[in-house]
């Protein structure tokens, strides 16, 4: 692991009409780190990650992976080059078997046809998922399907992963499987940036966390301290809490 | 290893049962003996190509386009106008009309690739009128609504017959290796949410372009035998009627399956030649089935027949286990 910048986001901004919605930020990841990134609802993190993984362009700032500019580029390129992710409102294939859900990534990115085939079952064993390989991934429920999606950002290892709230409203067993699996993926040197309102999990998984407050960056530091600092409980909680 | 049952196994179970009734309709002359009927099924193959690729946009790809006669046209006119101002021959003209249909479904891809939905269908519709208007105004080169006279490829019928479920064997093969590939992921994973599949690597506009284009080629080279079936183009083969009924086959067979749109082309076709004498209404009964199946049953037939299928196979394994 080094301190070296891995994913670099410096000053990035986008407004919709009147609203910054992102509001020049500006933080680092270096390799191999698990980064939590929390903050009220509204604040900014879906949109963030929005824009590192391509589906939106920055008004101002820069992004680069490994020294190179990222910003602008469509998500299928930054998928390529290992930007992957996970949807807040989870986004699978429906009419597609469980296994054909992971096998898209696995061939997209590279990974030749059998290949993938083997790597999607071993994921699915990892994820629990295994007996449903061939189920539609539309009569999945709905921790099962985050599951899914999740394992998709996994078929090729990624640079980052960017993750967009995987315990939401997921069975405490499921969110068990996945919280063991970034665990030991982070033990291995993955890098990721976790956005999560599940404080234990934040605490248990991320030695660091960046929160954000009406898109800006309000709070960046190890996770402990971070949020014992008055701005952040008073983002969370209003100021009558942080006094 | 190559799983038996999920989508891939239910894929094989779609080109089976598709390759049965071309098995079907290739011992049909033994009992069909009049020409005419003969005639029916040769033009029911000849929209079951149609249907087939446009099968592969809509049931595959989520693109809904409304073109698909138009691409047929299209293939008809580059061979009927090879033919006629060149003296072209059918092996000439097919290959051709494949290569002309296909390189303008990818030229109209590129434009049109980054739209969805009723934009999509809007640009297609305007498209296939364009290119119709083109034809029928276009006199010096295309005789205009007098149509062209193509050549022919064969004297008897039957020849015909046996080429054209050789042909219709061949693109559902093809088509059934082509959506078992990584191509059938992605375009599969297109249809099915095109966010998630750019999110993991799968480049959009390539794919979609290339389905396009794979489509118009399939229409053109159902349009060229048409044509030299037929041995005459004209641009009613163009006509938004035209692709009311490949929609409508598509849909009342079975919208994205592989099955679905051969079996829903002979229903169609072969049941508006028994109706004819009614005129008009048979066109009423197929909108009503497609407004049928469309709001109520998206695997149109073939849903229908599956559904069946497991519920006596339910049952066979109830009383078994009595």
């Amino acid at each position: 692991m080094t301190d070296a910048p891995y994913l670099a986001i410096d000053g990035v901004a986008i407004a919709f009409g009147g609203l910054k919605a992102v509001d020049r930020v500006s933080f680092t990841i270096p390799r191999g780190e698990l980064v939590g990134l929390i903050g009220p609802n509204g604040s900014g993190k879906t949109t963030l990650i929005n824009i590192i993984s391509g589906y939106l362009k920055p008004d101002e700032g820069e992004l680069r992976l490994e020294g190179e500019r990222i910003d602008g580029l469509r998500p299928e390129a930054l998928a390529e080059r290992g930007v992957l992710r996970t949807f807040q409102l989870t986004r699978v294939f429906p009419r597609m078997s469980v296994l054909d859900n992971l096998m898209v990534a696995g061939c997209a990115l590279g990974l030749p046809h059998e290949t993938a085939e083997q790597r999607a079952i071993e994921l699915l064993n990892d994820l629990a998922l295994a007996r449903l390989k061939d189920e539609d991934a539309g009569h999945l429920s709905g921790g099962q399907m985050k599951l899914l999606e999740f394992g998709a950002c996994f078929m090729v290892p990624p640079k980052i992963a960017l993750l967009d709230e995987p315990f939401a409203a997921v069975h405490p067993t499921m969110k068990e499987i996945m919280a063991g699996f970034i665990r030991r993926r982070h033990a291995a040197g993955q890098t990721f940036l976790l956005v999560s309102h599940d404080m234990p999990v934040i605490v248990e998984l991320c030695p660091r966390t960046v929160c954000m407050n009406a898109g800006a960056v309000i709070a960046d530091g190890d996770t402990r301290s971070v949020l014992t600092r008055p701005v952040v409980i008073e983002a969370y909680l209003g100021e009558a809490a942080a006094a | 290893m190559t799983p038996t049952h999920g989508t891939r196994g239910r894929m094989r179970g779609e080109l089976v049962a598709s390759l049965a009734i071309l098995v079907v309709i290739a011992v049909l002359p033994a009992i069909v003996t009049n020409e005419y009927w003969r005639g029916v099924i040769i033009v029911s193959m000849y929209f079951a190509m149609l249907a087939a690729a446009w099968n592969l946009l809509a049931g595959y790809t989520g693109q809904f386009s409304l073109a698909p006669a138009t691409f047929g046209m299209i293939g008809a006119y580059a061979t009927g106008l090879l033919a006629y101002h060149a003296g072209a021959g059918a092996l000439a003209g097919i290959p051709a009309a494949i290569v002309v249909a296909g390189l303008i479904g990818f030229i109209l891809a590129r434009v049109v690739m980054r739209l969805r939905g009723p934009y999509l269908a809007l640009t297609t519709l305007s498209f296939a009128e364009i290119m119709r208007l083109v034809t029928s105004n276009s006199i010096d080169i295309t005789r205009g609504d007098l149509g062209l006279s193509v050549p022919g490829l064969f004297n008897s019928r039957i020849a015909w017959y046996y080429l054209m479920i050789a042909v219709l064997a061949a693109v559902q093969l093809g088509l059934y290796f082509l959506l078992r590939s990584p191509a059938g992921l992605y375009l599969r994973a297109i249809r099915d949410d095109e966010v998630a599949a750019a999110g993991r690597g799968v480049k959009i506009v390539r794919w979609k372009t290339y389905a396009f284009a794979l489509s118009a080629a399939i229409s053109g080279l159902a349009g060229a035998l048409y044509g030299h079936f037929a041995q005459f183009v004209s641009p009613e083969l163009g006509l938004l009627g035209q692709t009311g009924i490949i929609i409508s086959m598509v849909v009342i067979g079975g919208l994205g399956t592989l099955v679905g749109p051969i079996g829903g082309a002979f229903l169609i076709y072969v049941a508006s030649e028994i109706l004819r004498d009614f005129g008009g209404y048979q066109l009423i009964v197929f909108a009503l089935l497609v407004i049928l199946f469309a709001r109520l049953f998206r695997e149109g037939l073939w849903g229908l027949l599956r559904l069946a299928w497991q519920h006596v196979a339910a049952r066979a394994v109830k009383g078994a286990s009595k």
